[in-house]
């Protein structure tokens, strides 16, 4: 029975994750419509595109690393969900979550962009090298800030699992993102890289590289990208909401809470230009660096 | 400038003998040259008279004359004066010195004018395939190439437009426009 | 159940709808036409707000937008831009030029008729068509599409000697590939 209320909870969670993150692709697209002054797509375009994406033909075929490209997307986004609980009190949404999780989300979370990165370099295509090259190197400049804001965390509380720290907060009353205002800091910095909303969309610049590493991926493997990212930003913004926000206690408070966050690297990005790879890489071992750096002394003298 | 027309005339003259001269309002200056001594000319102007940027290479087809006109187009940023240096080569055998190494980017007008005009250049290296993939007509830009009827040879027309009335007339009567007779002949 | 007629019809339907709803153009920006999708695109004429939306690469992409003339090199391009699509595919020839040759009726170098070549599924006229035309044609693509009848793609594989009889004739040197490097 328990494993049988697990499983429907897992499948639950991932088609919560899928609708959610794909309306809010919808909803970002039609506010950065609206802030450009126009009218823009109706919320529920991401459903229609997929859809038909979903029906297109596929006739690609570079090799097995590029059908697996797309498949590590998924099963990462997939994976990363199961670990991070979505609501505070149980229920149908707990899922797995181990001593220690924390830890090994902050592995899993590369897993993905990794993956993708073999299957695009197979694709031949010189826009998904660059891309990919462009991909890792950005990574390399957000995931410092945010371990380190994770760390901190980790010190801070003497804790390395999510229902740990969110234990800790329903425990005080009060959110991390007050009881450690660096690391929250430093996280949202990082946060805008991780999100590929301009200024720090040098990945699948358009124009500029013909949409990096997914140029050769059409149809179905562009489907599985593009709900495996929609899932994947759910899950990014349920750890967040998770961590700093004191988690949510339904559904109705989850939502608020984590389009309230997604709206900083959205608003930001509408209004920002492109950066080029070593500005963007500036900027994350910058500010956002100092912030972590300082969130890891308070916690380690507090 | 009156004067520094003069002196490079004398200059010119001085150290070829073949040339005439012909000159313009404002600041240009044309020479007319034998097509032997086109490298030589170009490089005293370079070198000796500080006429450094080829500016433009262009060839122009006198049909009627059986002649091809190539115009060297150089540029003195100390003088401030145009210099047009003229020559007229057979249309039957057209046969031109190659002056890239005098001017790197001259090669690009050179290969041009070989795929459009036909011209043999000496010695000039670049692919034979310039701006033209698999063309085997005769040199397009050649005034007796005859553009439409190849076009309508090669690439068909719209079925249905053979009724199309030629509205010329009509137009000029209008507009009230004068349109010279030259003109008349060549535009539609 | 799965194969049967009717509920094929439906799934056709749904399809078609989904399709009309979301084309992504792949512009091919051959003539001067290419100045005339940004205005369409942004604030003035937002052409999102009907699903229409820039892809980056063929592979990406529904529907190649052919604006303007095409010299037989770009056309070469085009064929393989056109090749490496994926099903289901539409073109749209923009423009007097890709109709019957425009103002370039006789050069020696630029196509006249575009359907010779690549099955057209909308042609949208004027030189330039304006942003309200393009929408239009837009417009009538949908329909179309919504229609099941644009089916051009198809048209393209049951008569592919005959175009590439066609494109031959212009390009000598045109290889067939079946894009799978
Ligand atoms: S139809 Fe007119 S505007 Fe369009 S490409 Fe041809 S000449 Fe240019």
């Amino acid at each position: 029975m328990d494993l049988l209320t697990n499983i429907l909870g897992a499948i639950a969670t991932i088609i919560l994750a899928f609708v959610v993150g794909m309306s809010y692709g919808g909803i970002v697209r039609k506010i950065t419509a609206r802030v450009h002054n126009r009218l823009g797509p109706p919320w529920y375009q991401n459903f229609i595109d997929a859809y038909k994406l979903f029906g297109k033909t596929t006739a690609i075929h570079h090799g097995w690393m590029q059908i697996m490209g797309p498949a590590f997307l998924m099963v990462s986004s997939v994976v990363t969900l199961m670990f991070v609980p979505v609501l505070n009190n149980g229920g149908w949404f707990t899922n797995l979550n181990f001593k220690g999780d924390l830890i090994f989300l902050l592995y899993l979370m590369v897993f993905g962009p990794l993956g993708m990165a073999l299957g695009a370099g197979q694709t031949g295509n010189p826009n998904s090298a660059i891309g990919v090259t462009r991909g890792l190197s950005q990574m390399v400049g957000f995931e410092i800030p945010w371990v380190m804001a994770l760390v901190a965390l980790m010190i801070q509380f003497n804790t390395t699992t999510i229902t740990g720290l969110m234990d800790v907060q329903q425990m005080s009353g009060t959110w991390l993102m007050f009881s450690s205002p660096f690391a929250f800091i430093a996280a949202v910095l990082a946060m805008l890289g991780m999100f590929r909303y301009s200024p720090f969309d040098i990945v699948g610049a358009p124009t500029e590289l013909a949409s990096g590493p997914v140029s050769e991926n059409g149809g179905k493997f562009l489907f599985t990208m593009m709900s495996s990212g929609s899932i994947f930003s759910f899950v990014k913004l349920t750890l967040y909401v998770d961590l700093f926000m004191g988690g949510a206690d339904n559904l109705i408070i989850l939502l608020i809470k984590t389009f309230s966050i997604y709206m900083i690297p959205v608003l930001y990005g509408i209004v920002s230009p492109r950066y080029r790879t070593e500005q963007a890489i500036r900027f994350f071992w910058g500010w956002p660096l100092f912030f972590g750096i300082l969130a890891i002394l308070y916690a380690a003298i507090f | 400038m009156k004067d520094i027309k003069a002196k490079l005339t004398e200059k010119i003259k001085a150290s070829f003998d073949t040339v005439s001269e012909k000159d313009y309002n404002g600041n240009r200056l044309d020479f007319h040259v034998d097509v032997k001594i086109i490298p030589q000319i170009l490089t005293f102007l370079k070198v000796n008279l500080g006429y450094i940027h080829l500016s433009h290479i262009s060839c122009v087809d006198w049909l009627e004359e059986g002649e091809f006109e190539i115009i060297y187009i150089l540029w003195s940023p100390v003088e401030k004066l145009k210099v047009f240096v003229r020559t007229r080569i057979n249309r039957e055998k057209p046969v031109l010195p190659n002056i890239d190494m005098i001017w790197r980017q001259a090669n690009t007008y050179e290969r041009e004018m070989r795929e459009m005009f036909g011209i043999e250049i000496e010695g000039l290296e670049g692919a034979e395939e310039f701006l033209l993939e698999d063309w085997q007509e005769m040199p397009p830009m050649r005034r007796d190439f005859q553009t439409e009827e190849y076009a309508e040879k090669t690439f068909w027309s719209r079925e249905g437009r053979e009724d199309a009335i030629d509205v010329r007339e009509e137009i000029i009567k209008r507009s009230r426009e004068e349109i010279p007779d030259f003109a008349k002949k060549y535009s539609r | 159940m799965i194969n049967d007629k009717n509920s094929q019809k439906i799934v056709d339907i749904i399809q078609n709808w989904a399709r009309k709803h979301s084309i992504w153009v792949l512009a091919y920006g051959t003539g001067c036409g290419a100045i005339e999708i940004p205005p369409t695109m942004t604030s003035r004429y937002d052409a999102e707000r009907l699903g229409v939306r820039g892809a980056a690469t063929p592979r990406q992409a529904d529907v190649l937008l052919v604006t303007g003339y095409l010299t037989t090199k770009t056309l070469k391009r085009v064929i393989r831009v056109y090749e490496q699509m994926q099903d289901p595919k539409f073109v749209i020839g923009f423009g007097s030029c890709t109709i019957n040759g425009g103002m370039y009726y006789d050069s020696y170098n630029t196509i006249k008729l575009l359907d010779k070549y690549l099955p057209v599924d909308v042609y949208i006229n004027g030189c330039m068509p304006r942003p309200e035309a393009v929408l239009a044609g837009f417009g009538k693509l949908q329909e179309i599409i919504a229609e099941g009848r644009a089916n051009g793609a198809q048209k393209y594989k049951d008569n592919l000697e005959w175009y590439k009889a066609n494109q031959k004739k212009i390009i000598p040197s045109l290889l067939t590939t079946d894009y799978n490097w």
